[in-house]
């Protein structure tokens, strides 16, 4: 087995900002990340999919680089860009021609020194939300299942459990005033950090960072509130219509440990053995073996990105002359199995080999591939805002490799019980079907 | 405005003096029975990532049936002679590989991906599916099934619906027409058919096997010959169809969804395919008009008036025709207004040329995003496959910049002229029709159907 060595350096500016650099010079690109410590989850109340509708506001105008200047000059440079908003944090990427590295450089300043936007920008960028919203959840089949169903039935701490989108009634409420809010309260470097990977020198990505962003001021360190969850003792289930499907679905989520603990491990390899593809039991004994879905799969949604309560979620549409009860059976048998006999060591082996390969997966890859290096970008931002410690994404594999087949029993057992769960059902209205 | 537009440009920063952009060698060769063999060493990660095509896909097999290569395909995987459908996935994770089989309108493929150290068992399985799979009856039953609810879900997925409406109006009688089977035609499958499709396409003069990752290329091709050297199989006799007419003026055909809270448009007609000479001018076209975040139509509809989030236009190449298509899902209220605006842009094109400074921006654009694929294995083996299937000449990735770069407004203006055909560009709409149908017969002759592809009065 190889080893894994990636080249990582980091230091933290005067002002609080970490820069972390990743050099690889095997293509004259650079990939260029600013992850802002803030996500959906702590969005302010009253103004649900706020944290989202403002990732749309940083590339509306800054301080030296007008509306479309942004986009244009990143574009115009031989480059793609985006941004996402994230359970617990932002984030704003590019990759570019090695040769466009200032740029974009002095482009990321500029919009974390000042954001200057008025509220026409404001209108536009609320409608195309809107239409976002529309396109991945409200004029599609199973939108949002489970991932904006799943949490106010999971969840009762608001930070939780609201609307990550946010309701429409919210997204007309917020202001400009609110928008200068919340970047000067979460947008400063001290809540921060730039990743820069790929065809340049660590000196050079130093030195560049430090030129750029140096003497942009620190603002007094945000104060959070507590998504801390109240314990859970019973099962929870909630229901939701599905307007256009035609087969009835389910989703079963089971809250996780904490990040980084042994049990996070062993929960890791546990989801591979349920969720792993085909060969996961999820899959083989629901689609393969007793037929009664017709999709299963899920898992532990960025196991390495959250920060808060999350879950391992199974999904599952299933065939419309097999009821719910009947489903939920056949998933409970599964997770009743793996409780009471565990995994094999020739499971436990396969299940290590196919983690390590995702791993490397995970590293190259993300956003449809024309983002070189996604996922590297995206594990040394959340080591360093959660953990301190961008070097992790050369050992973290190792923990996985140690678990041992009686640690994977222990979590299913710790873990899959109906006091740590939520269910939610989708079922068709069937109407526009009958009338088709 | 414009002083302060010139003072604000003085700050950003020059690119620095562009690094070449190197193409890793393609070790090229073709075994004695046939098979193509394109080996390329990348080493980003300690994993290769790998495509066994065949150059026949479901418009090969249309005659037979809708679809029936994907069928095929899906059920590739469910067993062999040596193996069970459980065994082949246990396999598969136990060397740490993803693989998956499907199959399009010109292409079957056997795409997968594995760790360095566990490639040699990959590729033995690799071949197994290629050469042994077995068809099993239950699982063939149950494969159908599946495929069945598949049929009855896409039907629910506008972004389906307009496709699919709009390739039949595209293509009317060639199979290029033809997205997916009907419930009815899923339920006639046989076995047998699949086998036939099998043994007809699944051969090694067929076929191009192509692996990118970190390998040494002569060992692997060492084992590549040890593992397929003993494959037989001819090429499959390809069948011609008609010239598909392309329709002439502007029609309007409006997809029934009650309920739906949104209108997905999708226009589009006929242009050319990647070996046309004038596939580049083409792109780079399309990239100005709307093809990326920067063009005219996203700052049009998205950044300035808001009707949409994800605006596109794109030049889609099939192996023997091509199209042009524009979509954007807007709100229901605006889309008059938005066709308006696409035909607008499009107009503009065909009428005035564009700007040098636009067109060297999008120069830049295209030459960048595309050496991209550099970076990554999947990204070079994207990069590689377009080549190999499309038979693009050797030194495409070398020049395909500097093809680029010698574009003129005149070539971008002609290239809108003849291939945005404006007049007779055909408009679909997937929505509601008592919120959408007086805005859409706005832009020609209506036609209204229903989600399953029935005539609705």
């Amino acid at each position: 087995m190889k080893p894994l060595q990636i080249p990582v350096e980091h230091q933290t500016l005067p002002n609080g900002l970490r820069v972390v650099v990743a050099p690889d010079s095997a293509a004259p690109v650079v990939t260029v990340g600013v992850y802002y410590k803030i996500g959906f989850r702590l969005e302010p109340q009253g103004r649900s999919g706020f944290a989202h509708l403002f990732e749309h506001m940083m590339f509306q105008g800054s301080e030296n680089a007008a509306k479309m200047q942004h986009i244009k000059l990143i574009n115009s440079s031989g480059g793609v860009l985006n941004g996402s908003t994230m359970y617990d944090v932002t984030n704003y990427y590019e990759a570019v021609p090695s040769n466009a590295l200032e740029r974009v450089l002095w482009l990321e300043a500029d919009r974390m020194r000042a954001l200057k936007v008025d509220d026409e920008n404001l209108r536009n960028q609320r409608d195309v939300v809107k239409e976002e919203v529309r396109v991945n959840v409200m004029n599609q089949p199973y939108g949002g299942f489970p991932w904006l169903d799943m949490p106010p039935v999971a969840f009762r701490n608001w930070a939780n459990a609201h609307n990550f989108y946010g309701d429409f009634a919210d997204l007309d409420a917020a202001s400009l005033a609110d928008v200068q809010t919340f970047f000067r309260t979460y947008y400063i470097p001290n809540n921060a950090v730039l990743l820069i990977l790929g065809d340049l020198s660590a000196s050079d990505g130093f030195a560049l960072a430090e030129k750029h962003f140096a003497n942009i001021p620190a603002g007094p360190p945000p104060k959070f509130a507590d998504p801390t969850e109240p314990k859970q003792s019973e099962e929870r289930r909630g229901d939701v219509v599905e307007k256009f499907g035609t087969l009835p679905a389910m989703a079963i989520g089971y809250v996780m440990p904490r990040r980084r603990t042994p049990d996070w491990c062993a929960m890791g390899l546990l989801d591979q053995a349920l969720h792993g593809g085909r060969a996961g039991r999820m899959y083989r004994e629901l689609v393969l073996e007793k037929q009664v879905a017709v999709e299963a799969d899920g898992g532990i949604d960025d196991i390495f990105g959250y920060n808060g309560p999350t879950q391992m979620t199974t999904r599952i549409l299933h065939k419309p002359e097999i009821t719910s009860d009947v489903t939920l059976a056949e998933f409970d048998a599964v997770v009743g199995e793996i409780r009471e006999k565990g995994i094999t060591e020739a499971e436990l082996e396969q299940l290590k080999v196919k983690w390590r390969s995702d791993y490397f997966n995970t590293l190259e890859g993300g956003r449809g591939g024309y983002m070189p290096r996604y996922g590297l970008m995206h594990l040394l931002a959340c080591f360093t805002l959660f953990d301190g410690e961008p070097q992790l994404v050369n050992s973290i594999l190792d923990g996985f490799l140690e678990v041992s087949k009686e640690q994977v029993q222990d979590v299913a057992r710790g873990y899959l019980k109906p006091e740590n769960r939520a269910i939610v059902f989708r079922k068709p209205s069937a109407v526009s079907q009958e009338a088709a | 405005m414009a002083t302060q537009v010139s003072r604000t440009l003085s700050l950003v920063p020059d690119l620095a003096k562009e690094r070449e952009v190197r193409w890793p060698q393609r070790s090229q060769s073709r075994l004695a029975n046939g098979l193509e063999v394109i080996l390329v060493e990348s080493r980003t990660i300690p994993k290769f990532h790998g495509e066994l095509f065949f150059r026949s896909g479901n418009a090969a097999a249309a005659e037979r049936a809708v679809s029936l290569a994907e069928m095929t395909a899906t059920m590739v995987r469910t067993g062999t002679a040596r193996s069970t459908s459980r065994q082949i996935e246990e396999r598969l994770r136990g060397v740490g590989a993803d693989l998956s089989v499907s199959a399009g309108q010109d292409t079957t493929a056997i795409s997968f991906a594995g760790l360095s150290d566990h490639a040699e068992p990959l590729l033995q399985l690799v071949s197994e599916l290629a050469r042994e799979a077995s068809f099993p009856a239950a699982e063939f039953a149950r494969e159908r099934r599946q495929k069945l609810e598949e049929v009855k879900l896409e039907r629910t997925q506008p972004g389906f619906l307009a496709g699919e409406r709009l390739r039949k109006v595209l293509f009317e009688k060639h199979p290029y027409a033809l997205v997916s089977p009907t419930e009815d035609q899923v339920a006639a499958y046989r076995v047998d058919q699949l086998q036939t499709v099998y043994s007809d396409f699944y051969t090694p003069q067929n076929a191009i096997l192509l692996l990118v990752g970190d390998f040494e290329a002569a060992k692997m091709q060492t084992e590549i010959e040890q593992v397929f050297g003993s494959w037989s199989g001819r090429k499959p006799i390809a069948q011609d169809w008609p010239v598909p007419p392309a329709p002439k003026g502007r029609r309007v055909y409006l997809v029934h969804v009650p309920g739906a809270v949104q209108a997905q448009i999708l226009c589009g007609c006929h242009a050319i395919t990647r070996q046309h000479p004038d596939w580049i001018k083409l792109g780079l076209t399309n990239s100005l008009y709307g093809g990326a975040f920067n063009s005219r139509l996203v700052m049009n509809i998205r950044e300035d008036k808001g009707y949409t989030y994800s605006p596109r236009s794109a030049v889609n190449p099939l192996r023997h025709y091509g199209y042009f298509s524009v979509s954007a899902a807007v709100r229901n209220e605006v889309v008059a207004a938005s066709l308006t605006e696409i035909f607008y842009e499009i107009d503009k094109l065909r009428s005035l040329a564009v700007p040098e400074s636009e067109l060297l921006d999008a120069q830049n654009y295209l030459t960048g995003v595309f050496s991209m694929g550099l970076a990554t294995q999947s990204g070079l083996l994207s990069q590689i496959s377009t080549l190999a299937l499309n038979e693009l000449p050797a030194d495409y990735l070398e020049t395909y910049r500097q093809k680029v770069r010698a574009l003129t407004p005149g070539d971008v203006l002609s290239a809108a002229r003849v291939y945005f055909d404006s007049a007779d560009m055909q408009i679909v709409v997937v929505g509601d029709r008592e919120q959408i149908e007086s805005q859409a017969a706005l832009f020609g002759e209506l036609e209204i159907y229903d989600a399953r592809g029935s005539r609705l009065p």
